[in-house]
């Protein structure tokens, strides 16, 4: 071996090799975005189950196929008609600076919550967000959403802080509602993990399922106006409901 | 072929006697008045279609006002059935506004959507911040009693309350029969399932109570009910209810208005016997 040459796993990657050559400029918004997403991250939303902890005491869920059938006829149709258009409309109402249009959204969201633990999950999760967007980043367009949302009484909701959070970082709109349908889908498993008899493969085999509705839901809610906006499922406010003055509870929504 | 196109404008209001008349009225088919009845708390109207029901393409629209100090109990003598869309989805756009002092009860019947049945409500509610109401929307899941249920091809029931110009609630359920139908098999509820959705209003619900506990303590097998605080904390409440067929409902029902009775007496006033 001639020591002149290093040997080629030693060696950095040359220009023209397969790797180089396939390389894109890096969004930038991406390895910020997996931040965002991080149970690492302090947004509180661990401490949260939606709802669900109230349909597993009434019975409901019970399981991994129960589990999977909630997730199909209630949280994904609820990101389809509700959250996601929310990202998505402020998403759009940020990128015009229309104010008037967030401080509306922002009242939306709010009123379209119909359970007040789900209102102030949702409520405390977004000001977290958006605080810790305008902290870390020293980013503008946080700092004045604060500023608007103090003067004007604006309810926060994380709906609306994910959309902040894309703009701040310059992610694409399917971005930020990736994100969102990750968030929700992952952490309703996450709070289901706690309460069923539901393991590690289980639950990741579920997630996988899950996430494969992602762009359909995500096109689907894309063309959602801001009239049609909300979705409720009865059996689950009932459940949420109850939850408020449930004797033991493991969640706080 | 278009529908009919209907109107409905009502207003309530206080008589110096103390009384509560109707100031003016204008209606056109399928809308019928009877003959206004007050029995001593409210003013009750019953709102008649003498036709068989909602057709598709039908248009109704219904403006209701409640002066200051005016108190108006409105209903339906039977259920609003609403038949299989040959064409355009039949449409009902209701508003309602209540002044200061005022009281409005809005107890319909049930909602009846039948197979292949398209149906858009929308419900717009703007109270004072000193007015006081009582809502709700009833749905069965079918003609249960030719064993129907979840077939109607798109409900959508959109519901926007504001008081004193802060919106307290915009819910919107829009579902097809299949998607209600999926919902009600999770909780075991396949075969039928009847639903009311109730808001009501006042400066002296701020505070839960007694009256929460109670509302609360109805909820047993076959009877799901849940009440929580609104935004905005002016003393609006939604209170859910399903249950596994209409009698189980509107003892329900009863059984709400009945908690809520020592703080909103004229919830006393019933259009009919439960």
């Amino acid at each position: 071996m001639d020591p002149a040459r290093p040997n080629s796993a030693d060696s950095p990657l040359h220009e023209g090799s397969l790797i180089s050559s396939a390389f894109q400029p890096f969004p930038v918004w991406l390895t910020a975005l997996l931040q965002l997403n991080d149970t690492f991250y302090p947004t509180g939303a661990y401490a949260h189950s939606y709802g669900l902890e109230g349909l597993i005491a009434e019975g409901v869920v019970r399981d991994r196929d129960t589990l999977e059938r909630f997730l199909n006829v209630s949280v994904v149709p609820g990101l389809r008609q509700l959250e996601l258009p929310l990202v998505a409309h402020a998403w759009e109402g940020l990128h015009c600076g229309d104010w008037e249009r967030l401080a509306r959204l922002s009242v939306l969201a709010s009123a379209s919550r119909t359970p007040k633990e789900a209102r102030a999950a949702s409520e405390a999760i977004g000001r977290q967000r958006i605080e810790l967007c305008a902290r870390l980043r020293n980013a503008p367009l946080a700092v004045e959403f604060l500023r608007r949302a103090e003067r004007g009484a604006w309810p926060f909701s994380a709906g609306i802080a994910a959309a902040v959070e894309a703009r701040v970082l310059g992610a694409p709109v399917e971005a930020a509602l990736s994100s969102v349908f990750y968030a929700a889908v992952a952490g309703t498993i996450a709070a289901a993990m706690k309460l069923l008899r539901l393991g590690q493969n289980g639950a990741q085999s579920l997630l996988t399922a899950m996430l494969a509705l992602a762009p359909e839901t995500m096109s689907q809610a894309l063309h959602v106006s801001e009239a049609e906006i909300g979705w409720f499922n009865p059996w689950l406010d009932v459940a949420a409901a109850r939850h408020e003055t449930a004797d033991a509870r493991l969640f706080i929504s | 072929m278009s529908g009919i196109r209907g109107h409905l404008s009502l207003r309530a209001e206080a008589h110096p006697g103390g009384r509560t008349v109707i100031d003016e009225q204008s209606f056109s088919a399928p809308f019928h008045l009877s003959k206004p009845y007050w029995d001593g708390r409210v003013l009750i109207v019953q709102v008649v279609n003498p036709t068989a029901g909602v057709l598709s393409g039908d248009g109704l629209r219904s403006n209701i006002g409640v002066g200051r100090d005016a108190a108006l109990l409105v209903t339906t003598p039977s259920a609003t059935r609403v038949f299989q869309a040959s064409g355009a989805p039949a449409q009902s756009e209701q508003r309602f506004a209540v002044s200061d002092g005022g009281w409005l009860d809005y107890l319909p019947e049930p909602l009846v959507p039948h197979r292949g049945s398209q149906f858009f409500q929308s419900t717009t509610i703007e109270a004072s911040a000193h007015a006081e109401l009582f809502y709700a929307d009833l749905v069965m899941p079918g003609r249960l009693g030719r064993g129907e249920a979840w077939s109607w091809d798109r409900l959508v029931l959109a519901l926007r309350l504001s008081v004193g110009g802060d919106l307290l609630l915009c819910e919107r359920w829009d579902q097809s029969g299949a998607e209600a139908k999926g919902l009600a098999t999770l909780a075991g509820r396949e075969a039928g399932a009847c639903f009311a959705n109730l808001v009501v209003v006042s400066p002296r619900l701020k505070e839960a109570g007694v009256w929460t506990e109670r509302i609360r303590g109805l909820h047993r097998e076959g009877c799901w009910v849940g009440v929580s605080a609104l935004r905005g904390n002016r003393g609006g409440w939604s209170v859910k209810m399903i249950a596994e067929d209409s009698i189980g409902l509107r003892a329900a029902l009863a059984e709400v208005r009945e908690s809520l009775a020592a703080e909103l007496p004229r919830l006393r006033s019933l259009p009919r016997k439960f």
